[in-house]
């Protein structure tokens, strides 16, 4: 028999050998020793966990001469025809070359038949993602209700292109990628078995490269040893494996930081004279920035990275040269960077310009120190701007010394006054109608109640106005969130801890201020007397009227600015 | 083609020598590395060296030739039709390997550019990658092995090829091609490692398409707006040599980029020494990393069908700015 690679000859023969999965292979053997074994079962998962692994065994497990059992005795000839995939009633069938309804058809007329010597006709349908819809339609009955002697097991990278009417008739299970740890066991137990002398730190990085795929691993292993022979060496397989040397990593971050322009290219031109692939050394690139961010974050990231102490403590005088926001940044762009990368055709060229951007970036800040400038700014520049304008701006006059006695909802002390704050209202800012304006601005619905409400007395901290009893306004303002929020707009307009105080007033209110809606409607009527007696007085019309004995009725304003 | 004649890539050719010799060869391959820098050549080598009479892929005995001439029984080319390789094509394929190797021990199957095939075509491929039938050897050959399927590429061994250093190039260029001196450096330069390009058939035309963009982008042309819109005109009617023009454009713009940082003796476009330093005059490198980043922009529009006068307009506008 010709050479079989690793992944083909280690392939798991018993549920022992199924690493990593042991909530399926637990969950199976249950239902074997129960006797409640369901007709139909989706293994789903990523590439070479073991999946189709799981299936042969199970279809074993199922037909082995010695009798239903979790532990299949991998001698019968029911388990060796299984194992050479040539098995008469295990049909595994390509669901990705039997994709069409004709093929699922086929399926059904030879499902009626019992199985010739076995306990089971099992079906197992690899790829099954890539039946078409009308396949997957035919099957469904079948799949429903099959005859007692038929076990259908489907095996999916890709559970998501499954019809659901597929899934609600399936026991799904779904493999996990399996960890690095489990991985470097199982190959130590390979390599042993094989013959073959390699270490434990280069085992690690070929399981590494698997990313949780036992096969993928079993594959870069493969590749390993049909290139240095029985005796590895850990350099080897770094080059091999693409892995790029820390040296280059550390380097490039020190020319990053630097902001060496020359040194970055000449790197850029080392890196793909030594054949590296552009993208891998992105990635790398990426993977050292995190090293270098935890180094920066945490103290003992011995766990989350894989870095010799000697290495940690690079790292860190590495690490602080920089800023961590600066750092953020770069694996930001080299994340993105090696995705342009990856689809550019001039590879190289894009690297570099990549690079020598990331070098020229002004230095990051933090946002949060930015704002607390801004914000910084804007407080000196009001109080720089306020005192200028004067102070001592009188409330508007003749406002009724407000009675000292019902005055139960003033809560805060003066004393809590900000120091740098001016006192007083300056009437540069408008008094009453700027605070209305203000109010205004920012909650234009209590603006409008504010409009309706008189000033009685206008002496930050104290601000007191007057509602019509029984208004819709004054019910609106004795809520408390209402009036907290005017409070608070008050304080900022001022500049003051400032109380709002609000009273209802009687219906004559002979004594209050008008209010500045009040006050609006009142200029209007004068404005409306003025323009109409302007209108009659002007020559044209008045002779107008006399020529046709006329009556002025109406007069109307054509544009409302203009008097 | 046997393994001596192929000029570099000595370490695959050492696991090939290697896993022929003690019989290791796995069933499945997946040569990775960028356009035309030999890997369908290693393929032929490998087919030859299991075919062979003689046993050593010698390229005289009849096997070899059949291999050389692509009418050997149990070598299976697969290539692209049309868009890309379809689902009959792996179909056909698998029937085919279904049967025994009719002359030599195995079969082969070479499969080239695998990425373009489409998912339902790898998903087909996918049982037979995994576990071939009889003494079958599949090697797939791609420059962009991130663009097939994970399903694909966990199940093969993956080679990598890199690119020939620049002098390696050179020597070929000039010992065994007979070309002069001077043009060849430029040439070695330009391919970036790769033969196809550096003494492809379509070598003429690249030269006088430079000689064009050097007199298109001159200076003179660029800075004035007339000239610049006549000029995207000119080039709106060239569309099928745009990708050429455009890889051309970037690499004077990365050797002006280099005159700037002060490392212009690693400059590719030898020859154009005086362009160069015209287009990096008066430049800063962030401008520069903009036009280089533009041109990248415009060649990816270019193949999404954006308005190809549009996408030159803007081009050319910013390459002026």
């Amino acid at each position: 028999m010709s050479y079989l690679v690793l992944a083909r000859k280690w392939r798991p023969q018993t549920f022992a050998d199924l690493i990593g999965q042991e909530h399926v292979s637990q969950t199976l053997a249950n239902a074997i020793r129960s006797g409640r074994v369901h007709h139909a079962f989706l293994f789903t998962g990523a590439r070479g966990v073991g999946k189709t692994s799981a299936a042969r065994i199970f279809a074993k497990a199922l037909n082995c001469e010695t009798g239903i059992t979790a532990e299949p005795c991998n001698q019968c000839p029911s388990c060796l025809e299984i194992a050479e995939g040539n098995g008469t009633d295990v049909l595994e069938i390509d669901g990705a070359s039997n994709t069409g309804v004709d093929d699922i058809r086929e399926l059904r007329e030879n499902i009626r038949y019992l199985p010739s010597k076995s306990r089971f006709k099992i079906f197992i349908i690899d790829e099954v993602h890539m039946l078409s819809v009308n396949a997957f339609n035919a099957l469904l009955k079948t799949l429903e209700e099959p005859p007692a002697h038929a076990k259908f097991i489907f095996a999916t990278t890709e559970p998501h292109k499954i019809p659901i009417t597929i899934l609600s008739r399936c026991q799904r299970f779904d493999f996990r990628k399996i960890g690095l740890v489990r991985v470097v066991e199982r190959l130590r137990q390979i390599v042993d078995a094989e013959g073959i002398d390699i270490s434990d730190a280069a085992l690690t990085m070929v399981a590494r490269r698997g990313e949780g795929s036992m096969r993928d691993s079993l594959s870069a292993l493969d590749q390993v040893i049909a290139f240095c022979g029985d005796k590895v060496a850990d350099d080897e397989v770094r080059g091999l494996l693409g892995f790029i040397d820390r040296r280059l990593l550390f380097e490039t971050f020190d020319a990053l930081i630097g902001r060496d322009c020359p040194g970055l290219v000449e790197l850029v031109r080392k890196v793909d004279n030594l054949g590296y692939s552009c993208r891998q050394y992105c990635r790398d690139l990426a993977e050292f920035c995190r090293g270098l961010l935890l180094g920066l974050l945490l103290d003992a990231p011995d766990d989350a990275l894989d870095v010799t102490a000697e290495e940690l403590a690079d790292l860190r005088e590495l690490a602080g040269k920089t800023s961590l926001e600066d750092l953020q940044r770069m694996q930001g762009v080299l994340l993105k960077l090696e995705a342009d990368v990856a689809s550019a055709s001039m590879q190289t060229l894009v690297l570099e310009s990549g690079l020598l951007r990331l070098a020229l970036l002004p230095p990051a800040e933090e946002v949060g120190s930015l704002l607390r400038r801004l914000t910084d700014l804007e407080k000196r520049l009001r109080s720089a701007l306020l005192p200028a304008a004067g102070s001592g701006g009188a409330p508007p006059a003749g406002v009724a010394p407000p009675p000292a006695s019902n005055q139960p909802s003033r809560r805060e002390d003066p004393a809590a006054k900000k120091p740098e704050a001016p006192v007083a209202p300056s009437p540069g800012e408008g008094g009453w109608p700027g605070l209305v304006e203000h109010v205004k601005r920012r909650r234009p619905r209590l603006g409008a109640i504010l409009e309706k409400a008189s000033p009685l007395s206008l002496e930050p901290p104290k601000l007191e106005i007057g509602l019509p009893k029984n208004s819709f306004e004054l019910t609106q303002l004795t809520d408390n969130d209402d009036r907290q929020a005017v409070n608070a707009l008050a304080t900022e307009f001022f500049g003051v801890e400032t109380t709002l105080v609000v009273k209802g007033l009687e219906a004559e209110k002979a004594q209050a201020p008008p209010s500045l809606a009040e006050e609006r409607s009142r200029k209007e009527t004068d404005r409306k007397r003025r323009l109409r007696e302007d209108a009659v007085n002007h020559p044209a019309v008045r002779s107008a009227r006399e020529i046709f004995e006329a009556e002025v009725v109406e007069v109307r304003p054509i544009d409302k600015g203009f008097v | 083609m046997t393994f001596d004649q192929i000029i570099g890539h000595q370490q695959q050719k050492d696991i090939f020598r290697r896993a022929i010799g003690a019989g290791r060869l796995a069933h499945a391959y997946l040569f990775e590395g960028p356009e035309g820098i030999g890997k369908k050549l290693m393929a032929t080598a490998v087919a030859r060296a299991l075919c062979c009479l003689e046993g050593t892929g010698c390229g005289s005995c009849a096997a070899c030739r059949k291999i050389d001439h692509r009418n050997h029984p149990d070598l299976h080319m697969v290539e692209p039709e049309g868009a890309g390789i379809k689902i009959e094509q792996i179909r056909r394929l698998t029937r085919e390997l279904a049967y025994r190797p009719v002359e030599g021990r195995k079969k082969i199957c070479i499969i080239d550019r695998a990425d373009s095939m489409n998912p339902a075509a790898g998903n087909a491929l996918l049982k037979t990658l995994e576990e071939p039938p009889g003494d079958t050897i599949l090697i797939l050959l791609s420059s962009h092995p991130e663009r097939l399927l994970q399903t694909i590429r966990s199940r093969c061994q993956r080679v990598p090829f890199h690119r020939l250093p620049r002098e390696e190039v050179l020597t070929v260029l000039t010992e065994r091609l007979g070309i002069e001196e001077p043009e060849a450096r430029v040439l070695a330069a330009l391919a970036e490692g790769s033969f196809a390009r550096a003494a492809g058939s379509g070598r003429e035309e690249f030269g006088s398409l430079r000689r064009e963009v050097f007199a298109w982008f001159s200076a003179e042309r660029l800075t004035d707006p007339g000239s610049r819109l006549r000029l995207a005109e000119e080039l709106d009617r060239r569309k099928d040599d745009l990708p050429d023009i455009i890889d051309i454009l970037q690499t004077l713009y990365r050797d002006a980029l280099h005159l700037a940082l002060g490392r212009g003796n690693q400059a590719v476009n030898v020859d154009a020494t005086d362009f160069i330093t015209r287009l990096a005059g008066g430049k800063t490198i962030h401008s520069l990393l903009g036009k280089i980043d533009s041109l990248e922009q415009v060649r990816r529009q270019l193949e999404r069908n954006v308005n190809r006068q549009l996408a030159i307009n803007v081009l050319l506008e910013r390459l002026a700015a």
